[in-house]
């Protein structure tokens, strides 16, 4: 049976003795959607993908799927796939025995196991390794494994636990490419965790943000890298990541250094806030605030330059061919719309 | 010297290098002859030689009780021991003996290991118990098994036999409760061993591989069936191997408790070699025997290791 795979996580508390994992977790997966659970190491996304695949139960809160509540239900009963980070391929079985065991544990009969092996394999390009065991295969080769291994049981719900952190960054690009074409084709809804910002923006429909046990954000890629939520999701997102200035809001300007810059906010009154800045916001022009260039790092299109604007380190991007040369001082400004606030004190956007 | 009409060019050629790696190569090899040879040389003397020994009195009759009988007899030993109905009995109670106590230490070796593995606490405690009748001596085991476990009336076997309604059994003394009997002590002192061998080997295997197999749907049973039980395999063959080279050739607990009776029940080849020399003092047919234990031993692991290599 395969059902739509919509997810719907109610108030999820894990507590690991007096460690509190995660802190009431919210959020609806749509059907179909690619979703990923985005966040530093320890900031709880992996135990949510273990919450969802029934391999860990909530200490509190309920999960629902297909709007079924599922919280009690044992792993095997969820009609979930799952590709795991060690791969966790039966190092005893071959390639083609790895993906056919969850169709033997179906009780499928050995007549559809064979064609459903060899085209799950074929899928993913591993159908000339079908005979070899997991200990003669590439870290490339065996995360095909898995992956062929997951997809060919058409579960209804999809979950990857950092699919491709074990793989060099050439093989990474690639197969992330081939990952979203592949989810798209099955048109399977799948649950991605990663705590890569990059595999989040270029392979979610919509993402979550999670940090320490908390899902600060939920949107799509490009919601949360416009209007980050906090200072710790603007402090992630974005590579190099948004400068984040303390500065003081007065009438609608923000007064870094001595100099104003424009906002779109206009509530009267002064305050403390945290600028934020992405690098590739800011513009070089005259009359703006005034930095020295401390260091060029040239991508070859790009370049992002180490600036010091009186003692505060701001970092910016700039297209090839425009690059100031180090020592320079240069004058820059930003756009209203791309001056982000925040509350130093709530750490909430403003 | 032919040696004088080498040039210089040729010395700092090859044949400098290809000698001076010979050299160092034979020095290496002397070194570690050097370092071998006392071992070796220890091992000749306390086992080969024995062994040589055991199989050059086999082709002899050696009767203490009639010394004047004594002489070469070449393989005459082995034909009266192929006609000897004692002989192939012993053999049958010694595969009996081993199949079985074998049989049983990995089958309550392995319920114990899984259970164990699955105990939140006490793990260490149970550990520490369980290998406590291993380093007890043979003998030893024997002696408490014969007055503490199994005495009529008094031995605790016996009690509880007795109190579940079975009544005070002979548990020595019928042929066929003595098998059982020597079986059970068996199989008492070392199972711990094969508990202790496949919990070490059910430790290593990886959690997330149990985790994708209920992902994967497989249920309890199948999870043991498909996964554990396979990756078990080598270490399952390897306490098989050890344990039957030992049980084969077991001695002192049987020969504590029954002495290989009632009559021959419990006598297994081993300890009918030791009847034969040491009791009746023919040593040139004892010898036969204990070497024709030696072929069953080396025949039944060569299947063992085969099957060991097989997968």
């Amino acid at each position: 049976m395969s059902g739509q795979g919509q997810v719907s996580f109610r108030n999820i508390v894990k507590m690991h003795g007096e460690f509190a994992a995660l802190k009431g977790v919210n959020f609806d997966i749509k059907p179909g959607e690619f979703f990923a659970l985005l966040g530093p190491s320890g900031s709880g996304k992996s135990t949510t993908l273990r919450i969802l695949a029934g391999l860990d139960a909530p200490t509190a809160g309920r999960v629902l799927i297909d709007d079924k509540d599922v919280t009690s239900t044992d792993a095997r009963d969820r009609d979930i796939a799952m590709v795991f980070q060690s791969y966790a391929l039966y190092p005893h079985m071959t390639v083609a025995e790895n993906i056919a065991f969850p169709l033997e544990m179906a009780k499928l009969p050995k007549s559809e196991i064979a064609p459903a092996v060899k085209d799950a394999a074929r899928k993913v390009k591993i159908d000339h390794l079908l005979d070899r065991k997991p200990g003669q295969l590439s870290g490339g080769q065996q995360q095909r494994c898995a992956l062929a291994r997951a997809i060919v049981r058409k579960a209804r719900l999809f979950l990857l636990d950092e699919p491709l952190s074990n793989l060099d960054a050439k093989l990474r690009l690639e197969t992330r490419a081939e990952l979203k074409k592949l989810q798209r084709s099955l048109g399977v809804t799948a649950v991605y965790v990663t705590h890569d910002q990059e595999e989040a923006m270029t392979l979610a429909d919509r993402m979550a943000v999670f940090m320490s046990g908390e899902i600060q954000q939920v949107g799509t890629p490009a919601e949360v890298f416009a209007r980050p939520n906090s200072i710790d999701i603007a402090g992630f997102i974005g590579n190099p990541p948004m400068n984040l200035v303390p500065a003081r809001y007065a009438d609608g300007d923000v007064i870094i250094a001595g100099h104003r810059l424009k906002t779109t906010i206009t509530t009267a009154g002064e305050r403390d806030v945290v600028v934020g800045l992405r690098p590739g916001a800011l513009r070089m022009s005259e009359g703006g605030l005034g930095a020295r260039v401390d260091l060029i790092e040239d991508l070859g299109d790009t370049a992002v330059l180490d600036l010091d604007c009186a003692g505060t380190m701001i970092r910016m991007r700039v297209a090839d061919g425009n690059i100031p040369g180090e020592g320079d001082t240069i004058s820059i400004t930003a756009r209203p719309q791309d001056v982000h606030l925040f509350d130093p004190a709530t750490r909430m956007r403003l | 010297m032919a040696t004088t009409a080498v040039t210089s060019a040729d010395i700092a050629s090859e044949a400098p290098r290809s000698d001076f790696g010979r050299i160092l190569a034979q020095r290496e090899h002397r070194f570690a002859a050097a370092l071998l040879a006392p071992a070796f040389l220890a091992l000749l003397a306390t086992t080969t030689f024995p062994l040589l020994f055991l199989v050059y009195t086999s082709a002899f009759r050696m009767d203490l009780a009639m010394p004047f009988t004594n002489g070469f007899v070449g393989f005459e030993n082995y034909q009266v021991l192929l006609s000897d109905e004692r002989f192939w009995t012993s053999l049958l109670v010694s595969l009996v003996y081993t199949g079985s106590t074998v049989a049983l230490q990995v089958i309550i070796g392995l319920a114990l290991a899984l259970l164990v593995m699955d105990m939140k606490r006490g793990q260490g405690w149970f550990r520490v118990i369980a290998i406590l009748p291993v380093v007890l001596s043979p003998a030893v085991v024997g002696m408490i098994w014969r007055t503490f476990m199994l005495a009529p009336e008094f031995g605790i076997v016996d009690f509880l036999a007795i109190n579940a309604g079975l009544g005070s059994k002979n548990w020595l003394g019928d042929p066929t409760l003595a098998m059982v009997s020597v079986i059970a002590i068996h199989t008492w002192q070392w199972t711990p061993f094969a508990f202790m061998v496949l919990l070490a080997s059910l430790a290593s295997l990886p959690e997330d591989i149990y985790e994708a197999a209920r992902l994967d749907r497989a249920s309890a049973w199948q999870r043991f069936r498909r996964i554990t039980l396979p990756l078990l395999r080598p270490a399952i063959v390897m306490v098989i191997i050890m344990r039957t080279m030992v049980a084969l050739t077991a001695f002192a607990a049987i020969f504590t408790v029954t002495a290989g009776g009632p009559g021959t029940a419990t006598e297994i080849l081993n300890l009918y070699a030791y009847r034969k020399s040491f009791t009746e003092l023919s040593i040139g047919y004892g010898s036969a025997l204990a070497v024709a234990l030696l072929i069953v031993t080396i025949i039944i692991s060569g299947i063992l290791f085969a099957m060991r290599r097989a997968k």
